[in-house]
């Protein structure tokens, strides 16, 4: 996958480029919405845009006809609003041509029974139009939770069969019922909910000794689990559908054994026999396995079992068994066999694996298959997290700057583990570096990394260019901080405030030192021992004796115990005036009652 | 020197203009104005007044500069030989930087580069910065379909934002 420039559809400029991930998201999704909103334009005023002198002609930059030509009682007019997909129309309309007395053919009832059960009897909700009242009551607060989850998914996954009235109904009217109009009616009430009666119409339809077909038995099979509570009923129930199908010669295709496999997650432990005799007869009869049915098993063998040694033997021997090949997308749940594998992989914390995993998706086309934005995230987020633990650190920083921003965003957990892996290979001069990294992913306000970065920044004294460094970044740390652009309320720590003093006492800058000083009293904090230590460290090698006695009275205002250690250091290294000699002496005595008692 | 022939007032040089049959007004009610001839071209050129206003480098140029040290800005084949409707070309251009101006409402820093390869519309803009980039990414997803069902064929949008219009001279 190209990682070296941002996908095409953001625009190629700094300001317009997203830097996290919340903005990659959104200006993708805010590029969406200005192109429904210019299709409800050019569909509702479709008069200017009809001219047509493309030559070939171009079926897609035409505007839809959405409002309905036919307003007759017609079989053609039904065809029509079946074509358009309003349901309420089309079922309206049926019930007028019944009682005309029209006969409607058996095609368009089977496309009628199709359109009802597909929708459940509500109208889909149309690309750019406001959602309706019914629906949005129904979705509640969870929609404007979730409004993307729901914009991708159209239909309403809460729709409930119960409120599908017209459905059954028409079947009912129906002077005769075949294959086609079970099948639309099972499935339909598979897909909304009402799994009991699937199963009721199924033995229905086999007492009119009537046959059914691959969706009926697919359907089924993905609605077993939720009719039986315990797992054996559960595959016993797989079963004994699979020994129908094979009665009634049905053939089965890749969705049932998908199916099949999906459902045996809900039953262990008899699901790893099965899932494997499952794999050898998909093999047996010539069907490929998609990526969902390896994401299945996976599933199947790795639930609830971490920890435990050869859980990823499962891994591997797919791993061996895909590598190389490329993927297209056959089944909705392909999507989630990368994420579930890299996941599998950090939480065994094996990198080889990862690797392995990684060179898969990058064969041809397969990186479609990593599915949204978010899921894809999560991917990179797992196996960055795996390598700053495992892999040097150069070879984690060439990764990260490869991929960061075109392809990943990472999370500010995972900036820890970066800022850790730093650590552990010893490269803290890399660190203000990330700092600016830190900065484009709008975490400088993060109180935990803030924390880390300057905490690892002060570990130990380095040459004097990595310290001027680490101080202008500490300067920094300060200046964006203060400018506070995103409105959140910073709160320094003891430990992160005394840090970044240090750094500039370390590099030399005493005035802004002095200046910050100043921020422990106006924040109400208070500093670390060592840091006055090494300032009045500083204070003697630079022969400033002023600024020693106020650090001495800054260190006695804040009831520091190293007070009276402090002052009669000062004593003895500075050439004092007397008046600072009687104040330090008093100070140095003030605490020395204490330190008896102790 | 203007010439007017008002109809209050000189219903006597009416008569004689009548009379010598020149000049036919009808009922002289209407009335005609014409100016002497000015040779002096004025397209595209901004007039010097006092140094108060300020100029991009594009306007601070006249056409004349068009290939020696301005750019063309609008790029198309329709003005070679045997290549039509190049009258077709202009009109959609004209109406496209309306729309542009309208849609990004003084967001333009300079004017608009248009430039049609095979059969796509490529925009080049260089925007100010006053837009929030959400709603800027809004507008370039709405122009971007609405122009693309106008002229039927793919209309792509190329932003570069500066935070200021660059000021080339003082008018």
């Amino acid at each position: 996958m190209d990682f070296t420039a941002l996908p095409h559809k953001y625009q190629d400029d700094p300001y317009l480029s997203p830097k996290t991930f919340t903005e990659s998201v959104i200006f993708s999704l805010s590029l969406n919405s200005g192109s429904t909103a210019a299709k409800y334009f050019i569909n509702s005023n479709s008069k200017f845009f009809t001219k047509d002198f493309s030559e070939p002609h171009i079926p897609c930059l035409m505007p839809e006809n959405v409002s309905l030509r036919l307003e007759e009682v017609s079989e053609e007019a039904l065809k029509e609003r079946i074509h358009v997909r309003k349901v309420k129309a089309a079922v309206d309309l049926y019930d007028q041509l019944l009682q005309a007395g029209t006969a409607v053919s058996m095609e368009t009832t089977h496309d009628l029974l199709d359109l009802i059960c597909l929708y459940c009897d509500k109208d889909p909700v149309q690309e750019g139009q406001p959602v309706s009242e019914d629906l949005s009551k129904e979705r509640g607060k969870e929609a404007q939770k979730s409004r993307w989850h729901t914009l991708l998914s159209k239909q309403s996954l809460n729709s409930s069969w119960k409120k599908n009235k017209n459905a059954e109904r028409i079947f009912n009217l129906l002077p005769e019922r075949d294959t086609r109009c079970y099948s639309a009616l099972i499935r339909g009430m598979v897909m909304h909910g009402a799994p009991a009666k699937a199963f009721s119409f199924y033995t229905d339809m086999l007492n009119h000794r009537l046959k059914p077909d691959i969706h009926i038995f697919n359907a089924l099979i993905s609605a077993a689990p939720h009719v039986n509570t315990n797992s054996q009923d559960r595959s016993e129930a797989i079963i004994k559908l699979l020994k129908e199908m094979n009665q009634q010669n049905v053939q089965p295709n890749l969705q049932t054994f998908n199916n099949v496999l999906r459902s045996l997650k809900y039953c262990p432990p008899y699901n790893r026999s099965l899932s494997l005799t499952t794999m050898a007869e998909m093999k047996a009869l010539g069907i490929a396995p998609s990526l969902a049915s390896y994401n299945h098993i996976l599933s199947i063998f790795t639930k609830q079992v971490s920890g435990k040694p050869g859980i990823t033997d499962v891994l591997e021997e797919i791993m061996s068994e895909l590598a190389g090949k490329s993927f297209t997308c056959q089944d909705p749940d392909d999507v989630s066999f990368f994420l579930n594998a890299m996941k599998l992989c950090w939480a065994e914390k094996d990198l080889e694996l990862a690797y392995k995993v990684q060179s898969l998706v990058e064969v041809g086309e397969n990186w479609r298959l990593l599915g949204h934005h978010y899921m894809q995230n999560v991917y990179y987020g797992c196996f960055f997290r795996l390598q700053c633990m495992m892999e040097h650190i150069d070879v984690v920083l060439k990764w990260f700057r490869q991929h960061y921003p075109s392809l990943y965003y990472p999370t500010h957990g995972e900036i820890l583990y970066l800022l850790r892996a730093l650590e552990m290979d010893g490269r803290l001069d890399l660190l203000p570096s990330v700092w600016k990294d830190i900065c484009s992913l709008q975490y400088e306000f993060k109180e935990t990394i803030i924390e880390e970065l300057l905490s690892l920044m002060t570990q130990e004294k380095h040459s004097l260019e990595v310290q001027k460094s680490f101080g202008e970044c500490a300067l920094d740390v300060k200046k964006m901080i203060d400018q506070n652009v995103h409105g959140v309320d910073f709160k320094w720590s003891n430990s992160a405030l005394s840090n970044l003093i240090l750094l500039l006492v370390r590099a030399d800058m005493t005035q802004q030192a002095w200046n910050m000083l100043q921020l422990f009293k106006s924040k109400n904090r208070v500093p670390r021992e060592d840091l006055i230590e090494e300032f009045l460290m500083v204070c003697r090698s630079s022969g400033s004796p002023d600024g020693a006695v106020k650090l001495v009275q800054l260190s006695s205002a804040f009831g520091l115990s190293a007070t009276p250690r402090l002052a009669k250091f000062t004593l003895a290294k500075f050439k004092l005036t007397d008046e600072q000699r009687s104040e330090l002496s008093e100070l140095e005595s003030a605490e020395s009652p204490e330190k008896e008692t102790l | 020197m203007a010439v007017s022939l008002g109809s209050a007032g000189s219903m006597r040089l009416l008569r004689s203009i009548i009379r010598s049959g020149s000049l036919c007004s009808s009922s002289g009610s209407r009335s005609l104005h014409v100016t002497a001839v000015c040779c002096k071209s004025s397209a595209g050129r901004f007039r010097r007044g006092k140094g108060d206003t300020p100029v991009t480098y594009e306007q601070a140029h006249a056409p004349h500069y068009i290939g020696h040290r301005k750019g063309w800005l609008s790029q198309n084949t329709s003005n070679l030989k045997g290549v039509k409707d190049a009258a077709d070309r202009t009109v959609e251009d004209m109406f496209i930087r309306r729309f542009i101006a309208g849609t990004f409402h003084s967001c333009l820093a300079d004017e608009l580069v248009i430039k049609r390869r095979g059969n796509m519309i490529i925009l080049c803009a260089i925007m100010l910065q006053k837009l929030l980039p959400i709603k800027m990414y809004f507008l370039i997803g709405y122009t971007e379909t609405l122009l693309s069902h106008l002229y039927k064929c793919p209309v792509k949008l190329e932003i570069q934002t500066i935070e200021n219009k660059v000021i080339y001279k003082w008018f």
